[in-house]
């Protein structure tokens, strides 16, 4: 039995680390730019397939590095091209615009790759046990968490310790100050919106590796991410990463005993938080 | 026991002491001005007024009642009504639906899902006639998001005087206009107060304005009281001419 | 009812005037269901605009609402008893009991958070009807029910076999449910939503508890939604999960904007446009998606105000 539960918490945890990784992107892109990047998900499945198409030529090392930061640069791109151009209107015209892209990403992406599930290969030592006792604890498990926390480490190094990140961190609270002082708005915005990308493409090839590639793999991921936002308080990286994480966690045990609630009770997480602390866990009083 | 009293209320915001034991009386019927240099707490002052902001220290009280942890909505149900620095109005509607808003709230009507036939008329004449006390008849059909600065002004504080206020409370009224507009505000002001025998309390930054309207000033410095009286008293008072008036000078 | 203004009454009488004829001349661009969907579609649309375009208030989880009403009335129908009519009264009643518990958990919110937690709440059901396979059919749906023939006594409408009896008694809802919100909104109470959508700061300080205000619009509108949700699972005679998804909320909000969010016929417009657009490129190709996707980023890049707002745009030039 304590088997079974060390299982759904370590289960809990790793789901509950994809949570966080898109959700830590959507909240970065929420905070500064008001925008619901509804197509995060979309972000997230072309980060998956690239890397899927690249693993032949640059192996899954090559795919791991490069899909991600080609993800980014297309994120880059509809940020410049699109979305850009809704900022300073009201947030409802963001939702949409990000609304329709999901649309567009997911159609397109079934239509090069095709709408059935492909498997994606993991170098087979990953994929190995750890144990025997611990038959659950794969290599590739233990790979995926110990690079989702380096990657929030540095994440957090970036915006604590750079200008940039600082820069992004003042914007998320004045940004009309943050202008007046000098800093182009736009490329701030811009580059934010990157990492955002960045981070879903990384979660996108993660989760290949762990549940094969579809071209709806992301909207599985993309409603726990607004849960684990809600949680740990909108504008607090370190609250959507408890958010995320406690979730995952919630969910992993709900699995065990009762599964047909493994997503109700994160809804029911939500809902008790609002109910007590309508800013979040580490969010701010008085910012909505 | 005054209409309005202000009893050593203090606000801080984490170590910074914005307002320090100010107290200040104002009387049924009285324009009070409450005047200071740039950084003297003159908004936040404001703000504990209305209850936006909670108070750290002190008490204050309307007509013997204390309004500790009553919220602003509450306090409008009190008789106090507002006007902000920056006009706060509904641009998208016209300045007669501007105004019709407020006097069916203050008739009881906010929840109510039909206009009861014997509230009709009495409710057309009532806007009306603030129209016309706010000289706004002529642009009572235009868009109030149009207008200009001074006449946003002036369908603000008919908004506000709609809920018929025993409280009238005036945030920088003259902010930002040309002379032609805050003169005219200006007369605005003098009237309802004269008419109605409305009591008022306005933070302002225009002198000429001040010393015209007000009955008795308060001025503040760093957040303390420096000095109040009558607008003579004021001009004569060396410390507030060191202190301020002197430095503007 | 002063004067009958002609001008002011224009629009009113178009729309009365091709729903009412509608089914005389549907079959040349269409079929009687798409009409009946349309019109069904647009009631929903119209009940979220009473929050997003005359509160001001961003729901973007009105599916829920949606699929409240429609496994309300199928269920009821399968389950408890054969009759339309009950269907729709436990369909719009599910919805509206909803709205009422969730709206103080929302009502403290705004702008985009309100937007995510609204979705959010609308999942919770989503999964409850994928997972409670038993009752609902789980994934693939509700099935083994359907619209039954009305007895009014004297007459009895055979909504379940003539199509357009269906249709009318579809418009006869709609009739009803919009003159209700028209007449809300002409009303003291719906000036004070108005107000609040065009300065939040200033209603409450004309002495209005916002929250409450924005509790009511909500539980109305999603009443109102509940009821066109069921009316639509009416029409297809099956509900499946995903009349919950977050994504039917995307479309309601898209119709409102495409046709125009400040006019009060605009989420009629919207919804005709949406809806036989999508008829069209359905039956066209198989990445239709794609052109209802492109179709909301053209809208929001190019006709933010909407068809109605253009129109109106120009009249006053």
């Amino acid at each position: 039995m304590s088997q079974l539960i060390l299982l759904a918490v370590v289960n809990g945890l790793i789901v509950g680390a994809f949570y966080a990784l898109m959700a830590i992107g959507l909240s970065l892109i929420m905070s500064l730019s008001d925008v619901i990047n509804f197509a995060h998900g979309g972000f997230l499945a072309v980060g998956a397939y690239l890397a899927y198409s690249m693993t032949p030529y640059v192996g899954f090392w090559g795919g791991l590095l490069i899909a991600p930061v080609l993800t980014a640069g297309l994120g880059l791109l509809v940020e410049k091209v699109l979305i850009s151009r809704v900022y300073g209107r009201d947030p409802l015209y963001s939702l949409l615009l990000t609304f329709g892209l999901a649309f567009i990403f997911e159609d397109v992406t079934r239509y090069i790759w095709g709408a059935q599930g492909l498997p994606y290969q993991v170098p087979g030592w990953l994929m190995s046990p750890l144990s025997l006792s611990l038959f659950f604890l794969t290599g590739y498990r233990v790979f995926m968490m110990a690079l989702i926390m380096v990657v929030v480490g540095a994440l957090f190094w970036l915006m604590t310790r750079t200008r940039l990140g600082l820069r992004i961190r003042a914007g998320t609270l004045d940004l009309e100050t943050v202008s007046i002082l000098g800093v182009n708005v736009r490329v701030l915005r811009n580059l934010n919106f990157g990492i955002g990308i960045y981070l879903a493409g990384l979660a996108g090839v993660l989760a290949a590796g762990q549940l094969g590639l579809q071209p709806t793999i992301g909207d599985s991921l993309i409603m726990p991410s607004f849960i684990a936002i809600i949680i740990g308080g909108l504008g607090s990286l370190t609250g959507t990463l408890l958010g995320g994480l406690m979730i995952g966690v919630a969910s992993g045990l709900a699995t065990v005993f009762v599964p047909s609630a493994s997503e109700a009770v994160m809804y029911v997480m939500m809902a008790v938080v609002l109910l007590v602390r309508p800013q979040g866990l580490l969010g701010e009083e008085g910012r909505f | 026991m005054s209409f309005l009293e202000i009893d050593n209320v203090s606000k801080h915001f984490g170590s910074l002491v914005a307002v320090d034991g100010v107290s200040m009386k104002v009387e049924k019927g009285e324009l009070r001005a409450v005047i200071g240099p740039n950084g003297a707490g003159k908004p936040t002052f404001f703000n504990l007024i209305t209850g936006m902001l909670s108070l750290t220290k002190g008490r204050i009280t309307l007509e013997g009642q204390d309004l500790a942890g009553v919220d602003p909505s509450q306090r409008v149900g009190l008789g106090m009504a507002r006007t902000f620095q920056i006009t706060e109005i509904f641009p998208d509607l016209t300045v007669r639906e501007n105004i019709r808003i407020p006097v069916e709230i203050q008739a009881g009507l906010s929840m109510s899902p039909f206009m009861p036939k014997a509230m009709r008329a009495p409710i057309s004449a009532r806007v009306d006639e603030l129209l016309e006390a706010g000289g706004l008849t002529r642009i009572a059909n235009r868009l109030a998001g149009e207008l200009s600065h001074g006449d946003q002004r002036a369908t603000e504080i008919m908004m506000s005087i709609a809920l018929k206020p025993r409280l009238l409370l005036l945030d920088e009224p003259t902010a930002g206009m040309g002379d032609d507009e805050t003169y005219a505000v200006a007369r605005l002001i003098r009237r309802i107060h004269k008419d109605q025998g409305l009591t008022i309390v306005l933070i302002e930054h225009d002198m000429r304005v001040v010393f015209n309207l007000a009955d008795r000033i308060t001025v503040l410095a760093e957040g303390r009281p420096l000095a109040e009286g009558t607008p003579q008293d004021i001009t004569e008072n060396a410390t507030v001419q060191a202190a301020y008036l002197g430095g503007e000078a | 009812m002063e004067n009958f203004d002609i001008r002011k009454q224009g629009p009113n009488l178009i729309v009365w005037a091709l729903l009412l004829t509608l089914p005389l001349w549907i079959n040349y661009v269409s079929y009687t269901q798409l009409g009946t969907q349309i019109v069904a579609m647009a009631l929903g649309a119209m009940a979220l605009n009473f929050l997003l375009g005359y509160t001001g208030v961003l729901s973007f989880g009105h599916a829920a609402y949606f699929g409240l009403g429609a496994y309300g009335a199928g269920m009821t129908i399968r389950y408890l008893m054969p009759s339309t009519g009950a269907g729709i009264i436990v369909g719009t009643l599910a919805g509206m009991l909803a709205a009422m518990l969730i709206g103080p958990l929302i009502v403290r919110l705004r702008g985009v958070y309100f937007a995510m937690v609204t979705i959010a709440f609308g999942q919770v059901f989503y999964f409850i009807a994928f997972r409670w396979n038993g009752v609902t059919g789980g994934d693939d749906g509700l099935t083994n029910w359907k619209r039954m023939p009305i007895d009014l006594g004297f007459t009895t409408l055979h909504i379940e076999s003539q199509a357009t009896t269906f249709y009318y008694f579809v418009l006869a809802v709609f009739a009803i449910s919009v003159g209700i919100m028209a007449f809300l909104l002409r009303s003291p109470f719906g000036r004070t939503l108005i107000a609040i959508r065009e300065n939040e700061r200033r209603t409450r300080f004309l002495g209005i508890n916002v929250n409450r205000h924005i509790w009511i619009s909500w539980v109305i509108s999603c009443t109102f939604m509940a009821l066109a949700g069921s009316l639509n699972a009416l029409l297809n005679n099956f509900v499946d999960p995903r009349a919950f998804f977050w994504r039917q909320s995307g479309v309601f909000v898209i119709m409102c904007v495409m046709g125009g969010m400040r006019s009060f016929w605009g989420p009629l417009v919207g919804a005709a446009i949406f809806i036989w657009l999508q008829d069209e490129l359905s039956s066209m190709t198989a990445n239709w998606q794609s052109f209802v996707g492109l179709v909301f980023v053209v809208v929001v890049l190019f006709f933010p105000r909407g068809v109605l707002g253009i129109l109106r745009r120009k009249a006053t030039e």
